[in-house]
């Protein structure tokens, strides 16, 4: 039997799935691009025209969701910066560098992935409180930076790169920083941007911890400034409204997926290390 | 003048000894093989020289400067690994340049260099291609290139040529050969190839059990070895090693029985050699040659026949169970089962004491 072709029946379970992935995204872009006044009384109107871009005219109009977004974004590339930077850094030390308790550290990085952030929440928050850091890019970008798993990550990725490399370096008269940077960084790239579109997902879509350090809407991120939003415009006649700033602030999402398709594709299948 | 010395190395790994005691002078512009079995210290002693493994006690020096406590970069090595250790990311020219950069110096000595190192190892049209682009030979190529740009004062080779076919090998076996003769330095390589050691060395340090066994010219390690080990190791097929005691006798020569009951008078001096039974009287292929049955030294039944095409390998055993190793003229008429004579070149024969330490016939001197 050829593998590669589906059966007449794969067909039809793909074409299910894939119509179950779609149909809330399809409604939702379709809600969006309605009258709110239509929607009121059934949502069914969704489903024939006429169509309208005066939602997303009024989010362009309103300066709270552009200033979210920019929050988002600030909050999202801040936090996959310093991820890659830490996480790099603290991974060549594990990987390749020898000194005392190296792994009984790594042990306990490692044991960071079993403490669920609910679990921090509380200390956390007077932390920041006592710091005076809410309210701020450094109160919601810091937090980001506790990533134990990019840590285990990246050090399983380089542990992969040949030693050798790394000797011929220091046979070329490089210093232990300029074989990181020169040898053994470039050669992390691919771990480097599986990480980077990870992390950015996550910040992006991150609703927990900015709904706690940020009380002031010009600090709030796009996530939880929607959802402020919604508890305001909840009734029918602002669910156009209220799906076009879904769909809005899914755009950077859809973005990054199609930029880097194979990197996420590549990582789901545990491929990414090698 | 020595380019490089080795005093009294000492290297252990937790509580296992690696290399004990090793000490070695290597001339200006010699090519030394370190030759030995997987464990025996060789890689290790290469990579303390190269100064990617510390040493627990002695010194090495090269050029009369102690170089033992300086970082690799500094030590005027270059090294050519095993799996070519190319920087992926970079270009053929990119990893030639490299080591230069850290130096620092100047960008139009760089790319003179380069050039040149690329014109002799013909890779010029490979310069702007990335490793991942280039076979095995041509990734070798650029490896040895990388090593000659930086100038050293001593080459490093760790097994170069294993990672390559066959015919690859040869080649660029040949290649290494005539490099040599154009670079004002001095050549260690490692490998646990012979036919490597044999063809490219001045001399051979033969390895094992963290000690050297032996140093010597190719054909002197062949033709005297230092001890059981090194007969065993060096030589293929192996040098056969017969149980003997030394007959009574009054002659210059030593004159051994084997457990067959077959004597065999060896050009070994007599003087010298330790009293009684424990000896093993050491036998090349080719100082055994196939007889009719009671012509020779010994009869024996033949075991295994490998055609070489120009000879054929006559794995044979003896009455009192002993193994020979003989050779025979093109391809061999003889069939597993036949009985044969042998007959024993005790002329070119060696011996070795209870203690392995071998003794040479003195027509091989």
């Amino acid at each position: 039997m050829d593998r590669g072709r589906l059966t007449p029946v794969g067909w039809a379970a793909l074409l299910l799935g894939a119509l179950i992935m779609v149909a809330p995204i399809v409604w939702t872009l379709l809600l969006s691009l309605k009258h709110n006044g239509e929607l009121v009384g059934h949502s069914g109107a969704a489903l024939h025209g006429p169509y309208t871009l005066e939602n997303y005219a009024a989010i362009f109009g309103n300066s709270s969701t552009l200033r979210w977004l920019l929050n988002s974004a600030i909050v999202a590339l801040g936090t996959t910066a310093g991820v890659l930077v830490l996480a790099s850094l603290a991974s060549y030390g594990f990987a390749r560098l020898e000194f005392p308790l190296r792994r009984t550290l790594f042990v306990i990085v490692l044991l960071g992935l079993a403490v669920p952030s609910q679990a921090v929440i509380l200390p956390q928050h007077q932390l920041f409180a006592w710091l005076h850091l809410h309210n701020s890019y450094p109160g919601l970008i810091l937090p980001g930076l506790i990533a134990p798993f990019s840590v285990f990550f990246m050090t399983t990725y380089m542990r992969g790169i040949p030693r050798e490399l790394d000797e011929a370096a220091m046979l070329d008269g490089a210093s232990r920083f300029t074989v990181f940077w020169k040898v053994i960084l470039p050669l992390t790239a691919p771990a480097q941007s599986t990480l980077a579109v990870f992390t950015f997902l996550g910040s992006w879509n991150d609703y927990w911890w900015p709904l706690i350090s940020a009380t002031h809407s010009d600090m709030y991120t796009l996530t939880v400034g929607l959802a402020a939003a919604q508890m305001n415009y909840a009734q029918t006649s602002g669910l156009g409204y209220l799906m076009a700033q879904a769909v809005f602030a899914s755009l950077p999402i859809f973005v990054v997926y199609i930029a880097f398709q194979k990197q996420i594709v590549r990582a789901m299948a545990g491929t990414a290390v090698r | 003048m020595a380019t490089l010395e080795l005093s009294n190395i000492r290297k252990a790994y937790g509580g296992t000894p690696v290399l004990d005691d090793v000490s070695l002078s290597v001339a200006e512009r010699e090519f030394i093989a370190f030759l030995g079995p997987s464990g025996s210290g060789k890689s290790t002693l290469l990579r303390i020289i190269a100064g990617l493994e510390t040493l627990d006690a002695g010194e090495v020096r090269l050029g009369g400067e102690r170089i033992d406590p300086l970082p690799p970069g500094r030590r005027g090595v270059a090294m050519v690994f095993q799996h070519y250790a190319l920087y992926p990311h970079m270009s053929v020219r990119e990893n030639m340049a490299f080591g230069l950069r850290n130096a620092r110096v100047p960008r139009e000595e760089i790319e003179a260099r380069v050039a040149e190192a690329a014109r002799v190892l013909e890779i010029e049209a490979q310069l702007d291609k990335k490793p991942a682009q280039m076979s095995g030979g041509q990734r070798q190529r650029v490896a040895i290139g990388r090593a000659i740009v930086k100038q050293p004062r001593l080459f490093l080779l760790d097994e170069p040529l294993s990672n390559l076919d066959a015919a690859l090998r040869m080649r660029t076996r040949v290649e290494l050969a005539q490099l040599r003769q154009r670079v004002d330095a001095a050549f260690i390589m490692v490998t646990h190839d012979q036919a490597e050691a044999m063809t490219l060395a001045d001399r051979i340090v033969v390895m094992n059990d963290r000690r050297i066994q032996q140093v010597g010219a190719p054909m002197e390690i062949y033709s005297r070895p230092a001890n059981t080990f090194v007969a065993r190791f060096v030589g293929s097929p192996a040098m056969t090693l017969a149980p003997a005691a030394l007959s009574d006798g009054e002659g210059p020569f030593a004159r051994v029985r084997l457990a067959s009951g077959a004597e065999v008078e060896t050009r070994v001096p007599r003087a010298g050699l330790p009293a009684g039974d424990g000896l093993l009287l050491g036998l090349r292929p080719e100082m055994v040659s196939v007889t009719a049955p009671g012509a020779g030294t010994a009869d024996a039944e033949v075991m295994l026949l490998e055609r070489l095409g120009e000879r054929t390998l006559v794995y044979a055993r003896l009455a009192g169970g002993q193994d020979v190793t003989a050779e025979d003229k093109g391809d061999s008429p003889l069939r597993t089962g036949d009985r044969i004579g042998l007959r024993l070149d005790g002329a070119a024969a060696h011996l070795f004491g209870p203690d392995g330490a071998g003794h040479h016939a003195e027509a091989a001197r």
